[in-house]
C-alpha cells in the first residue's frame, strides 16, 4: 500500500512537471517510478538528482525541476512520506522531536495539558468520548502526520480534486473535502457544545481549524498542479493567435517564452541537413558494396562527400513609429532565430538602415532590442533603406539566400524603389514580405504593397505568432527541398 | 528484482567509493546517476563545458567494472559502416572468385533449374555470415560476452541521422543487420555519451537516457580533485592555485578555464619548481591555463589584482 502511495505521489509530481512546462513522457513517469523505488524515499536529495536524471532533459529543464521539487515536495509530505512504513501504530515518541509541523507541537501541548477541557468533558459525555476516540480526532489531536496527510490524500481523490479548474471553486471543494473525510460529527458537536462547553468548545473549533488549514494547503496545491498548468496552456494559445500589436507589456516575458520555443522548433526541424552529392571521391567499400547486387560489376558509384544544407537568412526588420509594437516581437523572434540558425543575418531600418546581427549575438535581448530601437527608430523610408540594404549585403546575396522583409510597406509618399526591390529579388532564392497589416487594407492610402508584391516571391498577412510560426516553417522547408 | 551485471555499482555508496579509489572524485549527483544507469540499464547522456571530466568519467567507469572500454568518437558524416558494421567487401569478392569452380562441383548432376537452384539454397547464404561481418565500436560493445563500456563521445558533433540510427543501440541494446537478423547484446554494456551542447539533441535520443549534467566544479571539490591527482603539490599552493582559477572563471573569457587546465597548470608548476603562486609564474604560465590569446590578454592585466584578492581572503 505504501509503494502504491509513493508512486501516486510521484504521478502526482509528474503531473506538476508538466504544468511548469517540463516534458515528461509516460516511458518518463515509469523510469521514475523505477528510481524512486531503487533509491527509496528516504534519502531527499538523493530521490531529487535520481529523479532529476530520467525527468529534466536539459539545464532549463533542471532549473524548473529543482524549484517543483522543492514546492511540491515540501516538509510535511516528505515527512508524510518517510514516515510512512512503521509508523502507523505508533509513532508519537517520534512525533514529539518533530520540529517541522507547527500543527503538531501546538496539539502536543495540548496533550500536555492533560486536563484539558475537552478531555474533561468526554469523561462526563459519552458522545465527546466516542468523538475524541475517532481515529481522525486522535491523529490530529497526535499530530500524526502520516495518517493524516494519507486520509487527506484520500478525501481528494473522493473529492475528485483533479477536476478543480477555478481558483473560485476552492469553497466548494474545501466543503467536499470535509465532508470526504469525515469532519460532520466534528461540526455536529461543536454545534452542541457551542453555548453549553464554551472551553471545550474552544479547543474543538481549533482542531476543526487546523484540519480546514492542512485541507485548504492541499486544495491549493492541488489547484496549482492541475488548473494552473490548463491555464498556463490555454494563455499560451491565446497569446498565439493574438494579433501581436495587442499583446499587452505584461504579457511580454510570456511571449518571448512562446517565441524562443517556436525558434527551436523551427531550428530543429530545418537546421542542419545534410544530402549525399553526386560528385567528389568515390566512396569505394560503399560502391563495391552495391555491385555485389551485380555481380561485382560498379554500375552505382558512390560518393564520398555529403553536402550540408545551410539556409542563410536575411530578415529585414522595420522598426518604425507605424509598427511598433509589432515590430517589438518580431525582433524578439529575429533574435531567437539568429541564435538557433547560426547563418542568419538581421538588419534594422525606418529610414537608414543597419545591420545588427552583432548586437544580436553579442547583448542579452532587452538591451539588443531597446538598441535597435533606439538607432533605427523614426519616419519609414523604404527607399532609403533599400539603397543601404544594397550597398552593405548585395554582394552576399546569393541563390541559397531567403531574404525576409518585415514591414507595413506603407512609405509616407515617397518613392519606394521598387527598382532595388527587384535587384534583390532577381539575386536571392526567395524574397518574402511579411505585413502586419490584413490584405484588405494593401494599397489604401500611402500603402506600396500593390508595386511591392510584383516583386516579391510570396507576399503575405502575418500578424499573429502561429502565423509566423507558419509562413517560417513552410519558407525552411522549401530552401531544403530545392 | 534488478539483476546486477556491474556488482561493483551496487549502491550510490559503492559507487562513490569504488569511483574514489579509481582516482575520480565523483559528487552525489554524479554517483546517484551512475547507479542508476547500471541499475535500470539505461544509456548516460553527459553534458556540461569541455574539460570537466566528461570522458574520464566513462573511463574511470571502465576501470572500475573491470570492463573493456569500447570507444566510438562522434564527427561529421559518421555513418553506420563506421559505427555499427560493414561487409568485408574484399574478403567477400576474393571468395567469390575463388569458389567459382566449387559452384561447378556442387550444381553437378542437377539436371533442372530447379534441382539446381534447390541445392545452392540448401549451401546457405554463404557470403553473409558473421565470418564476413566487420563488427564496428557498437557491435562490438554489444557482442562482449561480459559486458563492456561504451563511450560514445560528443554525440554532439554527429549528424541528426545518426543519433537515429543510435535509438535501437540504446533503448533496446540490439542491432539489426538486414542480411543476418537482428543481433542482441549478449550482455547489456554501461553506455555513456558526452555533449558540448554545440546543438540540441533530438527528443528521442534524450528520452532514452539519463541525464547528467557535469559543471565546473566547486572550489572545494577541484581542491579534492587537484590532491588526488597532483598529490606532489603543496596543499597551499593547492589552494591558492584553486582559488585563483576560480576567480579566472569569474571573468569574461572566451573559453573559461576548466578541471583539465586546472590539473595542467598545476603540474606545469611542479616541473617549474614552484613554490608559490607569484605574479611573475602566473605570467609565464598563463599559456597552460588558458587557450586563447585574448584571453591571456584579458587575464594578464588582472593578474595582480586577483592574487591580490586572494591575498585578502
Amino acid at each position: 500500500m505504501n509503494a502504491s502511495i509513493g508512486s501516486d505521489r510521484l504521478l502526482h509530481f509528474i503531473q506538476f512537471l508538466r504544468a511548469r512546462d517540463v516534458a515528461v513522457s509516460p516511458a518518463d513517469s515509469l523510469d521514475a517510478i523505477h528510481v524512486a523505488s531503487l533509491l527509496g524515499y528516504d534519502n531527499r536529495t538523493q530521490l531529487a538528482q535520481g529523479l532529476s536524471a530520467v525527468l529534466a532533459k536539459s539545464q532549463q529543464d533542471r532549473i524548473a525541476f529543482d524549484a517543483a521539487f522543492e514546492q511540491f515536495f515540501n516538509v510535511d509530505i516528505g515527512q508524510a512520506q518517510t514516515d510512512d512504513p512503521g509508523d502507523q501504530n505508533g509513532p508519537t515518541a517520534n512525533d514529539n522531536n518533530e520540529p517541522n509541523s507547527q500543527a503538531s507541537s501546538q496539539d502536543n501541548n495540548g496533550e500536555n495539558r492533560a486536563t484539558s477541557a475537552l478531555d474533561d468533558l468526554a469523561t462526563r459525555d459519552p458522545q465527546v468520548a466516542e468523538l475524541l476516540q475517532s481515529p481522525l480526532v486522535q491523529d490530529l489531536r497526535g499530530g500524526q502526520e502520516a495518517n493524516l496527510a494519507l486520509a487527506i490524500e484520500g478525501a481528494a481523490a473522493e473529492a475528485g480534486l483533479e477536476s478543480m479548474r477555478r481558483f473560485t471553486q476552492r469553497g466548494q471543494f474545501m466543503r467536499a473535502m470535509l465532508d470526504a473525510i469525515g469532519e460532520l460529527p466534528l461540526r455536529q458537536s461543536a454545534a452542541r457544545l457551542e453555548y453549553t462547553e464554551p472551553a471545550a468548545f474552544d479547543e474543538l473549533q481549533q482542531v476543526r481549524e487546523q484540519l480546514r488549514n492542512r485541507i485548504r494547503n492541499r486544495i491549493e496545491r492541488g489547484y496549482l498542479l492541475h488548473a494552473q498548468g490548463a491555464t498556463e496552456r490555454f494563455l499560451d494559445e491565446a497569446l498565439e493567435q493574438v494579433r501581436l500589436s495587442n499583446v499587452s507589456p505584461y504579457q511580454q516575458a510570456r511571449m518571448r517564452k512562446l517565441i524562443d520555443r517556436m525558434a527551436r522548433k523551427l531550428a530543429s526541424r530545418h537546421g542542419r541537413r545534410r544530402r549525399k552529392t553526386r560528385r567528389g571521391q568515390l566512396n569505394i567499400p560503399a560502391t563495391l558494396r552495391a555491385a555485389n547486387a551485380t555481380n561485382g560489376i560498379p554500375f552505382a558509384p558512390q560518393w564520398r562527400q555529403t553536402e550540408r544544407r545551410k539556409p542563410q537568412i536575411m530578415a529585414i526588420c522595420d522598426v518604425s513609429g507605424s509598427v511598433a509594437a509589432y515590430a517589438k516581437f518580431l525582433l524578439m523572434f529575429l533574435y531567437a532565430l539568429q541564435d538557433v540558425l547560426p547563418r542568419t543575418r538581421s538588419f534594422a531600418f525606418s529610414s537608414q538602415l543597419g545591420e545588427v546581427t552583432e548586437w544580436f549575438e553579442q547583448l542579452p535581448i532587452d538591451t539588443a532590442i531597446n538598441r535597435v530601437n533606439l538607432s533605427y527608430g523614426g519616419a519609414t523610408d523604404y527607399g532609403r533603406a533599400f539603397q543601404d540594404f544594397t550597398e552593405l549585403a548585395l554582394n552576399d546575396i546569393n541563390s541559397s539566400t531567403t531574404v525576409i522583409i518585415l514591414g507595413d510597406g506603407r512609405n509616407n509618399d515617397c518613392d519606394p524603389r521598387i527598382d532595388l526591390l527587384a535587384q534583390i529579388q532577381g539575386r536571392c532564392r526567395r524574397l518574402l514580405w511579411l505585413n502586419p497589416e490584413s490584405r484588405r487594407a494593401w494599397g489604401s492610402g500611402d500603402s506600396a504593397m500593390p508595386s511591392i508584391i510584383k516583386h516579391c516571391h510570396i507576399a503575405t498577412e502575418c500578424n499573429n505568432l502561429k502565423q509566423l510560426q507558419r509562413i517560417v516553417d513552410k519558407l525552411l522547408a522549401d530552401t531544403r527541398n530545392r | 528484482m534488478v539483476c546486477h551485471h556491474y556488482p561493483q555499482l551496487h549502491s550510490v555508496e559503492a559507487v562513490k567509493e569504488r569511483f574514489d579509489e579509481a582516482g575520480y572524485i565523483c559528487t552525489q549527483q554524479i554517483a546517484t546517476v551512475i547507479y542508476l544507469a547500471s541499475a535500470l540499464n539505461k544509456p548516460v547522456l553527459i553534458e556540461g563545458p569541455p574539460g570537466v571530466g566528461k570522458t574520464e568519467l566513462a573511463k574511470t567507469c571502465a576501470t572500475v567494472v573491470a570492463k573493456p572500454l569500447v570507444r566510438l568518437q562522434c564527427y561529421e558524416g559518421l555513418d553506420e559502416a563506421k559505427a555499427l558494421y560493414e561487409w568485408k567487401y574484399g574478403k567477400q569478392l576474393l571468395y567469390t572468385q575463388i569458389l567459382k569452380e566449387r559452384l561447378g562441383v556442387l550444381l553437378e548432376g542437377a539436371d533442372t533449374l530447379q534441382a539446381s537452384l534447390a541445392r545452392l539454397h540448401a549451401s546457405g547464404d554463404a557470403f553473409y555470415a558473421r565470418e564476413f561481418l566487420e563488427p564496428r565500436p557498437l557491435l562490438k560493445a554489444l557482442e562482449q560476452p561480459d559486458g563492456a563500456v561504451l563511450l560514445i563521445d560528443e554525440i554532439d558533433k554527429s549528424d541528426t541521422e545518426f543519433e537515429s540510427l543510435l535509438l535501437e543501440v540504446l533503448s533496446d541494446f540490439q542491432v539489426s543487420i538486414p542480411e543476418l537478423g537482428t543481433v542482441s547484446a549478449q550482455s547489456k554494456p554501461l553506455v555513456f555519451l558526452t555533449s558540448n551542447d554545440t546543438r540540441e539533441l533530438s527528443d528521442a535520443l534524450k528520452r532514452r537516457c539519463l541525464h547528467l549534467h557535469i559543471d565546473f566544479p566547486s572550489i572545494d571539490l577541484e581542491r579534492q580533485i587537484l590532491a588526488q591527482r597532483v598529490p606532489e603539490l603543496q596543499q597551499a599552493l593547492t589552494d591558492k592555485l584553486v582559488r585563483f582559477v576560480h576567480s579566472v572563471r569569474s571573468l569574461d573569457l572566451k573559453k573559461t578555464p576548466a578541471v583539465s587546465e586546472t590539473l595542467d597548470w598545476a603540474r606545469s608548476l611542479i616541473l617549474l619548481h614552484a613554490t608559490d603562486l607569484d605574479e611573475n609564474t602566473v605570467r609565464q604560465t598563463l599559456n597552460v591555463l588558458l587557450k586563447y590569446e585574448e584571453d591571456i590578454q584579458t587575464t594578464d592585466s588582472q593578474i595582480h589584482s586577483l592574487l591580490r584578492t586572494l591575498e585578502s581572503v
